[in-house]
């Protein structure tokens, strides 16, 4: 039985979970750093409890306080998101010792997925293809970079570093020539160390020109284990994901057969329970090689939702409470494509960005989906992750889908900290979008020397006529940023949120 | 009426002129509909809805898709621009400082690593120089605008 669900997250995925938790009709505990005292998500939960502490390892990576937090307020359960705790396979054994369901996977599961080294290996036992690499085993660091420098003569250039503990693209690394492993091998494992407390690292072939396809699994404690089919994520910057949609538009019914089943017996060979999804490389010959398997709920997770018509963190809760999954067979209906929204600056490689949410108005309309942790009123500080919100649209075929997405963007409007929209709108036109011949490296490709906006003739004009006529008509009078709010019966200014927060 | 806003190259003028409730430039019209959204007719026949907001010194703007930040200068203050010196783009933590006082450094060549966000981010010589100061060491906390570096050329 799981009644009451403690939720080890913040943010959009936080919202997610606690708003299916109340739709579930189960009680739901949020917890949250001081600095979080103000978001969204603690407003969402029937209880919400302040953690002790400032830095992220006192307060949302903080397993002892967090455990504490769920006994004393009743949980017996803990749904711990994506990030963070959710891949801690110690964490996982924390909670289950406790006497508390941890929703998600057992232990050792994640153990087996999470350090992505053994995860190859049980992957090669269990017939799934993997990428040619080596693992590194070396620890010390001298001895890793002899290791590496000796193993990367054998699987060739180009070729990439990846962290064992890694993911979300840190303590990775592309490495095109050989005078750039040494610098590249102690960046990686650097980044490694930093965010995972481990600096193994382990080579694999850069296989340039091949989709990012990832099969979403659900498996439930009667021993049935399927997938949902297949997103693609090939458009990324960073190696960080910033467009995905379901289904990948090249995919072939043998390909996602095959690769579905891959998939199934992925998550067999570790006796996965919950959601997951395991994450292959498709070349353009159709080949696929088993990239990691992610042990937690994903960030894409609502494009398999709209075309499955499966809610996956209702399955997650569902399953965690020892319940058959409810979905039947299922039948992949329209298209869903899925953008994030990041406070970052794409005409400067991507370099995040902070300020107040002065205006932040999404779009509306049949087939959208917004799922995000923020507000209009609300600050991005560099506490955190910079991702704002996902955009996601549904719609019959893939073209109507693309012209959905691009409308919804058009209408999209986030000011007071620069944003990505712009970008993630101009993907909507690159021919290869639009005919779905998307692959891992295309951004880079397409924007070799960095992107910049195309702006139309007159918009710049338009855009300073606009600042210059508010600014003579006095609009910036009810909406300044003082200490001192003065006295206006006009809107309600955004930053009397701020003030609050920031006195 | 005049205002001045900061662009790539320098400062951008706009001269405003206002008729009736309508002001004018370059041929562009807009009118003030609520205080965050004015009405824009471009010289070109595009019409629209602009949304406006003023943060600190900067307007921000949408309009069809597009979002620009314009920082004003107020009359009678100078561009003070930032003295050549390489400052944080945003809050973080130094990772490594890759000069010394003294060098000479080529356009382009990394000076520092900073971590934000949990990433790294690397500070990159704007212009062939010569370092003439660094002013802070690996595992320093740096706040958004903190002078990195000097860099005479």
């Amino acid at each position: 039985m799981v009644s009451k669900v403690l939720v080890a997250n913040r943010g959009e995925i936080a919202c997610r979970i606690l708003r299916a938790c109340s739709e579930a009709g189960l009680e739901s505990v949020a917890i949250y750093a001081s600095n979080d005292a103000d978001s969204m998500f603690v407003e969402l939960a029937t209880e919400a409890i302040m953690l002790e502490g400032d830095s992220i390892s006192e307060t949302y990576l903080n397993q002892q306080q967090i455990l504490e937090i769920a006994s004393s307020s009743g949980c017996d359960a803990i749904h711990p998101g994506f990030g963070f705790l959710s891949e801690r396979a110690d964490f996982a054994r924390a909670v289950g010792d406790s006497g508390i369901q941890w929703v998600g996977p057992s232990p050792e599961a994640i153990e087996k997925m999470g350090d992505k080294m053994t995860a190859r290996i049980t992957m090669r036992h269990a017939g799934v293809p993997v990428i040619p690499g080596e693992e590194i085993e070396q620890e010390d660091e001298g001895e890793a970079l002899r290791a590496i420098e000796q193993a990367s003569s054998r699987v060739g250039y180009p070729l990439l570093l990846k962290a064992s503990s890694g993911g979300g693209g840190k303590g990775m690394r592309a490495v095109q020539r050989p005078d750039e492993l040494l610098d590249a091998a102690k960046s990686a494992r650097r980044e490694a160390v930093a965010a995972f407390g481990d600096g193994r690292v382990y080579l694999e072939r850069l296989l340039t020109g091949s989709k990012h396809v990832e099969i979403q699994i659900l498996a439930d404690r009667t021993g049935r284990t399927i997938h949902l089919g297949e997103r693609e994520c090939s458009v990324q910057r960073r190696h960080q994901k910033v467009f995905e949609e379901a289904p990948c538009a090249t995919m072939t019914e043998e390909i996602r057969s095959a690769m579905g089943q891959a998939a199934v017996a992925a998550a067999q060979a570790v006796n996965y329970e919950g959601a997951g999804t395991v994450e292959f490389l498709l070349a353009p010959s159709g080949e696929f090689f088993f990239l990691e398997m992610n042990t937690r709920i994903q960030v894409e997770h609502p494009v398999t939702e709209l075309v499955t018509g499966v809610d996956i963190v209702r399955e997650q809760l569902r399953i965690a409470a020892g319940q058959p999954m409810s979905c039947g067979e299922l039948h992949l209906r329209g298209h869903a494509i899925e953008v994030r929204l990041y406070a970052e600056d794409a005409s400067n490689n991507f370099l995040p960005a902070i300020g107040p949410l002065a205006v932040f108005r999404p779009p509306e309309g049949p087939g959208i989906r917004l799922d995000t942790g923020v507000r209009q009123g609300d600050e991005v500080t560099p506490n955190y992750d910079p991702m704002l919100a996902k955009l996601i649209v549904w719609a019959p075929s893939r073209e109507e889908a693309l012209q959905r997405m691009r409308r919804s963007l058009d209408d999209f409007v986030v000011l007071g900290t620069t944003t990505n929209l712009r970008f993630l709108r101009e993907l909507c036109d690159v021919p290869d979008v639009i005919t779905g011949d998307t692959d891992t490296t295309m951004i880079d490709r397409l924007w070799p020397n960095g992107w910049s906006p195309a702006v139309p003739p007159n918009f710049t004009d338009g855009a300073l006529l606009v600042a210059a006529a508010a600014e003579s008509a006095g609009l910036n009078m009810s909406l300044s940023v003082s200490n001192q709010m003065v006295g206006d019966s006009g809107p309600v200014s955004p930053f009397l949120t701020l003030n609050r927060r920031y006195p | 009426m005049q205002h001045q806003f900061k662009g790539h190259d320098g400062l951008i003028e706009v001269l405003l002129e206002k008729q009736g409730d309508h002001w004018l430039f370059n041929g562009h019209t807009a009118r003030v509909k609520d205080s965050r959204t004015l009405s824009l007719d471009l010289s070109d026949g595009t019409t629209g809805q602009a949304t406006v907001v003023k943060v600190k010194d900067a307007w921000w703007v949408h309009f069809q898709g597009h979002t620009f930040c314009l920082e004003r200068i107020e009359p009678g203050t100078s561009d003070g621009g930032d003295e050549g010196g390489l400052t944080a783009p945003m809050p973080g933590k130094v990772l490594e400082v890759l000069v010394q006082t003294g060098d000479i450094v080529v356009a382009g060549q990394a000076l520092m690593i900073l971590e934000a966000m949990k990433m790294e981010h690397r500070i990159v010589a704007a212009t062939d120089g010569t370092i003439s100061a660094v002013h802070f060491a690996a595992g320093d906390q740096v706040q958004q605008g903190s002078a990195l570096l000097e860099l005479v050329e």
